[in-house]
């Protein structure tokens, strides 16, 4: 059986010619073969998207969002459908994960997007910053996105609409499909609009030297934005050079951090453990934010070991009471990490493992205070319940690749954002909300969005109120200023 | 049939069993291998299964009581992680006693009277196994902040070298040979416990063992330099604290840094001065040996030793880092016509070698799995195929010999035009687990990280 054909889709067409089989098992066109028109060369074509008012682009993205649904749109049911061969997903968490798309592209949401992660006045011509102007541009983007989670896809065509962003989407092998499908829908929704022209979502490998020589570079590139941390990264830093910016969205994992009022009173347990529970099943644990280690303070004397086996056990019983389109077990489970857990049964001295034996999820139960040596790599509901005596040795574990935080109780959570972050952690989040993503805060420590913009300074002097040297004697800045601003008034 | 005393000597003591022949190891009929391998297990099994905890846990866990077929024991081959299964704070706290008790569910030797009271280093625990018991564990690079020991023992590494005599004195001259060997006189990686039973059963004298170094291969300091490579990677240097115990040795890092810098200049020069022209044997990694031809070319030695010297080039190298023909260079210093490479790991004990067809024959006390690396199940002992290598050591008496390596490798079953039965892994061999964190158990990378905590902490000592 022929490997099934996945078109690229350059700046409003569909593109078929010399179809490439790749590794994953479905054949793309050559992107050799796209070079002619991929890039944008000629940076005077960016004015037509420029000149789209910001309320235009968020109403044809809510038009567009009311398409999304599977039912009704022929390209998101074919790449659903098509999804699951490549996806380290099942079927029902696909579906599930699809369903959510069209909130997505809500009007109300998007303008809050703009709003607040780069600011809709800067966004809507040249904003007024007294004896100057500020205005954000669109810059010619390349984005490197990761397939452990479908909406990825659109957040980046939503972050690249609101900032008339030139975009190519490098599509991941493990989701060729979505990106695709939302690409031509639309196409479909709004024909030769600039936001149709200036969309591409192409697949190749990454690394591929020959076409990644040929398109990045900053006469026709100006930006990467690159998911998946260092594998993806790797290659690309190659090419980077003034005036060619990597925005690197690294691969983190998550940390959790349960205080001792979890484990006053049964009551207490139980909702820890249902709260932890999403934390590490949402998704099958295939997100940077999902809990994997979760540090109890129970103490660590025989008393606080037993109290983490029990919540242990709750917790695993909570995995695996979650609904099948929340959580199944894993597609793949890996198998290192099966025959990982099989060496720690066999040794109960150190870990005591829940569960587990038919790759259904697990709990790692550690006896010391210290997650199992492998715990970078826990996957398929598998977490590591590691005991402490006090909040200050979960925080000492956390480090630059800490991303989220899952905190049990708030009062925990206040005291914690002023230390943790020293260390490394990037998002503190209410126990249970790991799994949420706000489109409309920073990312990863810093502001994806506001880097995919071009700020561009306008600035105004007048040479009957500032002499141009006048900068120059000393205390003139203020004074100059401040009449400038006068004037501009 | 064989009699099981027959089998026993098969995996017990092959070189008895094949009446010293390296031809007859390699030349039986593969269906016979398979038969005896097969008998062999059953017995290895039936023998150790009630002995070792983990096994015996292992197999109540699958469900295996028996053995009817060789693939019938891949649920129970041992992932590596099953040499690192402690905490590594039971390193960092020195409880050996823990650490002990820990090591017991991977052995048949009693170690319940062990006493680790004054233990206060990996060396001292190493050096009181050592003395006491007939353990000798190989311990890892440490790479990655851990440190695996895998249990062998001391009959293991002698029956390894009375086969390694077979190829390097083959008119078995009880003089032996003088043998260069380009690292640490003593110590307790994978490789390093080479070094005593080469210095015994090669060189025959410790006057005719050459090394680079007089001294030891501190297990200690090796993992004070994974742990300061790892606390480096995650950005956390500044929280690895050093203890007075390793601050007091600081003399001893100074002159071991020196070694492995500078050191190898001084060491060709020597060897030079000493051995020119006389029959050597030599084992080391790729990357030692590239280093040694190095030092010997900025002197302008060259062809340095007898023609029949035999060189054994093992444990591969990281991609990219060694330039192509750098078997040519280490051929033209030692002056052989040729290596003789070796495929070999720290967890099982044998040295497969590199045939003139280039395939690397595996030892017939070896039962060889392939697995699939999505599923981990055996795939056909048949054809050529690639996939993860794991093995079955049927030597292994006194811990379980089944071990998951992370190398993909691609083997093949058929008979080989060289005439040897035995099956073969081609010469690309990859690593699985990028993700994983890569503690490769040889030394590859070993002289680089050593050198490297060298630095770390005599700067930290000052």
């Amino acid at each position: 059986m022929p490997a099934p054909l996945i078109p690229a889709f350059v700046r409003g067409e569909l593109r078929t010619a010399g179809p490439v089989e790749s590794a994953a098992g479905f054949a793309a066109p050559d992107p050799l073969g796209l070079l002619d028109t991929l890039p944008l060369r000629d940076p005077a074509r960016m004015a037509e998207l420029q000149s789209v008012p910001l309320t235009e682009i968020i109403d044809l993205l809510g038009e567009v969002g009311a398409r999304l649904s599977v039912p009704d749109n022929p390209f998101l049911a074919e790449a659903l459908d098509q999804l699951a061969a490549y996806s380290d997903l099942t079927p029902a968490l696909l579906r599930s994960t699809y369903r959510q798309l069209p909130s997505l592209f809500e009007p109300g949401l998007v303008r809050s997007v703009a709003e607040r992660t780069v600011g809709t006045r800067f966004l809507d011509g040249w904003a007024d910053v007294g004896a100057g102007a500020v205005r954000a541009f669109g810059s010619r983007c390349v984005h490197i996105i990761a397939g452990n989670n479908p909406i990825i896809a659109a957040i980046t065509i939503v972050r690249s609409a609101i900032t008339r962003c030139d975009t190519i989407i490098k599509s991941p092998s493990n989701d060729p499909l979505t990106a695709l499908a939302i690409a031509r829908t639309i196409a479909e929704t709004a024909p030769g609009h600039p936001l149709t022209r200036h969309l591409s979502v192409v697949y190749w490998k990454g690394g591929d030297e020959r076409f990644e020589r040929a398109l990045y570079h900053p006469a026709q590139v100006e930006k990467i934005v690159a998911w998946g941390g260092l594998a993806s990264v790797q290659h690309v830093t190659r090419y980077i050079r003034p005036g060619l910016e990597l925005v690197p969205l690294d691969p983190k994992l998550s940390a959790t951090v349960i205080g001792a009022q979890a484990f006053a009173d049964a009551a207490s347990m139980a909702a820890t453990a249902r709260l932890a529970a999403a934390d590490v099943g949402v998704l099958n644990q295939e997100g940077c934010f999902n809990a994997r280690v979760i540090y109890v303070v129970t103490g660590t004397g025989p008393a606080g070991v037993a109290l983490a086996n029990r919540w242990g056990q709750l917790l695993y019983d909570a995995v695996q009471a979650l609904p099948e389109q929340v959580s199944t077990p894993a597609r793949r489970f890996d198998p290192d990490l099966r025959a990982d857990l099989r060496v720690l049964r066999a040794d109960t001295d150190f870990y005591r493992v829940i569960g587990g034996r038919a790759d259904e999820g697990a709990v790692v139960v550690s006896q010391l205070p210290d997650p199992v040596d492998f715990h970078q790599t826990l996957s398929g509901r598998v977490a590591n319940v590691v005991p402490v005596d006090d909040v200050a040795d979960a925080v000492r574990a956390m480090n630059a690749y800490t991303q989220t935080v899952g905190v049990y109780p708030e009062s925990l959570k206040r005291q914690l954002r002023d230390t943790a972050p020293l260390y490394g952690a990037q998002r503190l989040v209410s126990l249970g909300y790991a799994t949420r993503f706000r489109a409309d805060l920073p990312q990863d420590a810093m502001e994806p969005t506001r880097r995919m913009v071009k700020w561009i300074v306008d600035e105004t002097y007048h040479p009957e109120l500032t002499h141009p040297l006048e900068h120059l004697r000393p205390g003139s800045g203020r004074r100059e200023a401040d009449q400038e601003a006068e004037v501009a008034r | 049939m064989t009699s099981d005393e027959d089998l026993l000597t098969f995996a017990g003591n092959p070189i008895e069993y094949f009446g010293h022949s390296r031809l007859a190891m390699h030349t039986l009929a593969p269906r016979r291998l398979a038969e005896l391998q097969l008998a062999a297990l059953k017995l290895r099994f039936a023998a150790l299964r009630d002995r070792i905890p983990i096994l015996r846990t292992l197999a109540e866990e699958q469900g295996i009581d028996e053995i009817r077929s060789l693939d019938d024991a891949a649920p129970l081959l041992f992932p590596h992680t099953v040499y690192k299964s402690y905490p590594a704070r039971l390193l960092v706290d020195n409880r050996f006693d823990r650490l002990t008790t820990w090591l017991s569910r991977l052995v048949t030797v009693d170690l319940s009277g062990l006493d680790t009271t004054g233990c206060a280093s990996i060396d001292g625990w190493l050096d009181l196994i050592d003395a006491s018991t007939e353990l000798r564990l190989a311990h890892s690079s440490g790479t990655t902040g851990t440190m695996s020991f895998i249990p062998h023992s001391a009959v293991e590494y002698d029956r390894l070298y009375e086969i390694v005599r077979l190829d390097v004195i083959p008119d078995r001259d009880p003089e032996g040979v003088d043998v260069v060997w380009p690292s640490f006189r003593s110590g307790r990686s994978g490789i390093a416990r080479h070094a005593t039973a080469m210095a015994e059963q090669i060189a025959g004298h410790p006057d005719r063992f050459h090394t680079l170094h007089p001294g030891l291969l501190s297990a200690d300091v090796m993992f004070l330099a994974g742990r300061l490579r790892a606390a480096a990677a995650r950005g956390e240097l500044d929280r690895v604290e050093i203890s007075p115990a390793m601050r007091q040795r600081r003399a001893e890092f100074e002159d071991a840094l020196h070694a492995t810098g500078r050191g190898m200049g001084e060491f060709v020069e020597r060897l030079a001065d000493t051995l020119r022209g006389r029959r050597v044997a030599s084992l080391s990694t790729w990357d030692v040996f590239h280093g040694m031809a190095g030092a010997g070319a900025a002197r302008g030695l060259r062809e340095l030793f007898a023609p029949d010297s035999v060189v054994f080039p093992g444990g591969g190298s990281k991609a990219g880092v060694l330039p192509d023909d750098w078997a040519r260079g280490v051929a033209g210093f030692f002056g052989v016509p040729q290596l003789q490479l070796v495929y070999a790991m720290v967890e099982v004990i044998s040295l497969n070698l590199l045939c003139e067809n280039a395939g690397y024959h595996l030892e017939p006390w070896l039962i060889f799995y392939l697995l699939d690396p999505g599923t981990g199940l055996p795939l056909p002992r048949t054809g050529t195929r690639t996939g993860r290598a794991a093995f079955l050591d049927l030597t292994a008496e006194i811990h379980w010999g089944g071990f998951v390596s992370g190398d993909e490798v691609t083997v093949t079953w058929d008979p080989c035009p060289c005439g040897r039965t035995t099956p073969r892994l081609g010469t690309r061999i990859g690593r699985f687990g990028g993700t994983r964190g890569d503690d490769k158990i040889t030394c590859a990378a070993t002289t680089e990280a050593l050198g490297e905590a060298l630095e770390f902490l005599n700067g930290a000592l000052v």
